[in-house]
């Protein structure tokens, strides 16, 4: 087995583990407190667009008048538009609520025929349907796995009832059917809403042919349909919407996320200041033996850099393993949405590693600076 | 090999100068075994610092090779050591983190020297401790470490500065005659305030408050 280098910055790390593993420790607790702020904050408007990402299916247009207007809006939209349409449907809406980490959030439950409830299952990414379709009238509901799972609702609870005043209806809607998607749903009979729900306003569904031209089909009748007496939800207008929501609390987030990444820096150039004091001994020597300051700082430098490449690794996974730990115990029991892997959670934490090397090398340069190694084998200095 | 050309090194104490070495002219040669030798704060350290580059002298040159070591830049005087000199220092400094076998290596890191080290350490009686850490070994033994680093490479000068202070004089003189014996063809410049260590130097010169009394061109031998 080849030796190892003795001079190289691994055999450092390892034969002076009580020294590394403080400052490892430090840099991963910043990283993986970074990476949990972030993951778990953009869990909200990540749970925004996952509950509402039914939407990415269908245009929604509602009339803010007569309900008899809804057929005449679906013309104006239908009339030129650039991308096919495969399908509209007319059904109605009742409200509920679902909970969130943030507390309740409003749910529409869609109204709709059993021929159109078919479609839409398939349309959202239905596998397969637990239990049977609605009675045509019925008091009943099918909802998605993970309205099942939020709301805690098996085959025959019930999903609004005229005891519940945030899921009200005239009558106990009972689930006699769970949809396995990854989408968030609850449809019931039309006719059954139009018997005893209020307003009385028709809602048009309008599906694009493809997927991929839903937000063409969108922006069209945004455009088509905008002064007219009317409201559209579609995925676009979520998104904008959202994002202009949490622009102003990530705002907030870069100051506090900055002022952890100053104050761990702080520490860290502190430590690492300390621990370069007590390696006076050895850069005196090195020097004195012909190795040159720019060799010292080098040097240094890679074992500041791996110290600090080891500490952003291990913090990352320790974030990953916290999150999971979050995820299984608190979030996925009630369906709440956090991505281990959100892109910005990644990003937010990349200043960390390029802050902490920059003020580490700045310690490290000012302390060769000055260096004399003279004063060192001289004793005048130890 | 080594030359001194009205080497000085001037340095302030509250205002008043005050002279480490004054218009030191001295040449080492090579292959020579030379002591320098003076009572404490006599400024012997102080020449060996310009004999080697690790001070520059404030007035006068200092060649080695033909090369003015003055002239060079730090980088460059760096390398010249680390290629040329070996260093025996007062304390047997060693890193705490590396083995004996390692801290010999330190000036010569390459997997080729190992075995040459290993070798060192065995003819100077420590190789059965090779693989121990500094504070396993004895004064005597760490000082015998230092010396297998500075004889590492073979360089063409070494420079020992008390290299007996911290030990007894019966350890003291081994690592002498060890220097001595296994410097090969190079040069070697000691310095002592015990003139006993000095029983095998070719030559021996005497300073006393940064001058030479006796003159260095006249070799003495002991």
């Amino acid at each position: 087995m080849a030796e190892l280098k003795p001079l190289s910055a691994f055999v450092y790390l390892i034969r002076n583990f009580k020294r590394t593993a403080p400052l490892v420790g430090v840099i991963m607790l910043a990283v993986m407190l970074v990476n949990g702020i972030i993951a778990l904050v953009d869990s909200i408007p990540y749970s925004i667009r996952t509950t509402y990402g039914y939407l990415q299916e269908y245009l929604a247009v509602t009339p803010r008048g007569l309900s008899s207007e809804t057929p005449h809006l679906v013309e104006i939209v239908s009339k030129g538009c650039p991308v096919p349409i495969e399908r509209v449907m007319i059904i109605r809406g009742s409200g509920c609520v679902i909970q969130s980490i943030v507390g309740k959030w409003p749910f529409v439950v869609l109204g709709m025929s059993t021929e159109d409830a078919n479609y839409y299952l398939k349309r959202e990414n239905t596998s397969h349907l637990t239990g049977r379709m609605f009675v045509p009238g019925a008091a009943e509901a099918i909802v998605s796995r993970n309205v099942a799972t939020n709301l805690k609702l098996k085959l025959g609870s019930t999903l609004l009832s005229p005891d519940l005043t945030d899921n009200y209806s005239p009558h106990a809607v009972k689930v006699v059917g769970i949809a396995e998607s990854d989408r968030w749903f609850a449809v019931d009979s039309i006719e059954y809403q139009r018997e005893n729900h209020f307003p009385p306003i028709d809602v048009a569904l309008i599906f694009a042919h493809n997927r991929q031209d839903q937000t063409k089909l969108d922006a069209w009748a945004t455009k088509r349909l905008k002064g007219l007496r009317t409201q559209l939800f579609s995925y676009a207008e979520l998104e904008k919407e959202t994002h202009t929501m949490f622009q102003t609390l990530f705002a907030m987030l870069n100051v506090v996320i900055g002022l952890i990444v100053g104050v761990i820096t702080l520490m860290v150039a502190m430590l690492i200041n300390i621990y370069q004091s007590q390696r006076i001994l050895e850069f005196g020597l090195l020097q004195a033996l012909g190795y040159t300051k720019r060799q010292l700082v080098w040097r240094s430098l890679r074992e500041v850099s791996a110290v600090v490449l080891l500490g952003y690794v291990f913090g990352l996974l320790l974030a990953q393993a916290t999150l999971s730990v979050v995820d299984y115990c608190l979030m996925a029991p009630k369906a709440f949405a956090l991505d281990h892997f959100a892109a910005r959670a990644l990003w937010y934490t990349v200043p960390v590693p390029i802050v902490i090397l920059t003020a580490a090398a700045m310690t490290v340069w000012n302390r060769f600076r000055t260096f004399d190694p003279v004063g060192v084998v001289e004793r005048r200095l130890v | 090999m080594i030359r001194a050309e009205g080497a000085t090194l001037e340095y302030s104490d509250h205002g008043r100068p005050v002279f480490a070495c004054r218009d030191i002219d001295l040449h080492v040669n090579e292959g020579e075994f030379l002591g320098i030798l003076g009572p404490s704060g006599s400024g012997k350290s102080s020449l060996l610092y310009l004999l080697s580059g690790l001070k520059i002298p404030t007035a006068g040159d200092i060649f080695f090779n033909g090369e003015n070591l003055s002239s060079m830049s730090d980088g460059e005087r760096s390398k010249a050591r680390l290629d040329n000199f070996g260093f025996v220092f007062q304390q047997p400094y060693l890193l705490g983190y590396l083995t004996a076998i390692e801290n010999a290596l330190i000036a010569n890191p390459t997997e080729q020297n190992r075995s040459i080290a290993q070798g060192l350490l065995d003819t100077l009686g420590i190789g059965h401790k090779s693989h121990r850490m500094p504070h396993e070994l004895s004064g005597g033994e760490k000082q015998r470490v230092c010396v297998a680093r500075a004889l590492m490479g073979s360089p063409k000068v070494i420079f020992a500065d008390e290299p007996t202070a911290s030990l007894d004089h019966t350890n003291g003189a081994a690592v002498v005659s060890l220097l001595n014996e296994h410097r090969g063809g190079g040069s070697m410049v000691m310095v002592t305030h015990d003139e006993s260590m000095l029983w095998e130097a070719d030559r021996i010169v005497r300073i006393v408050d940064g001058s030479f009394v006796t003159p260095a061109s006249d070799p003495q031998l002991h």
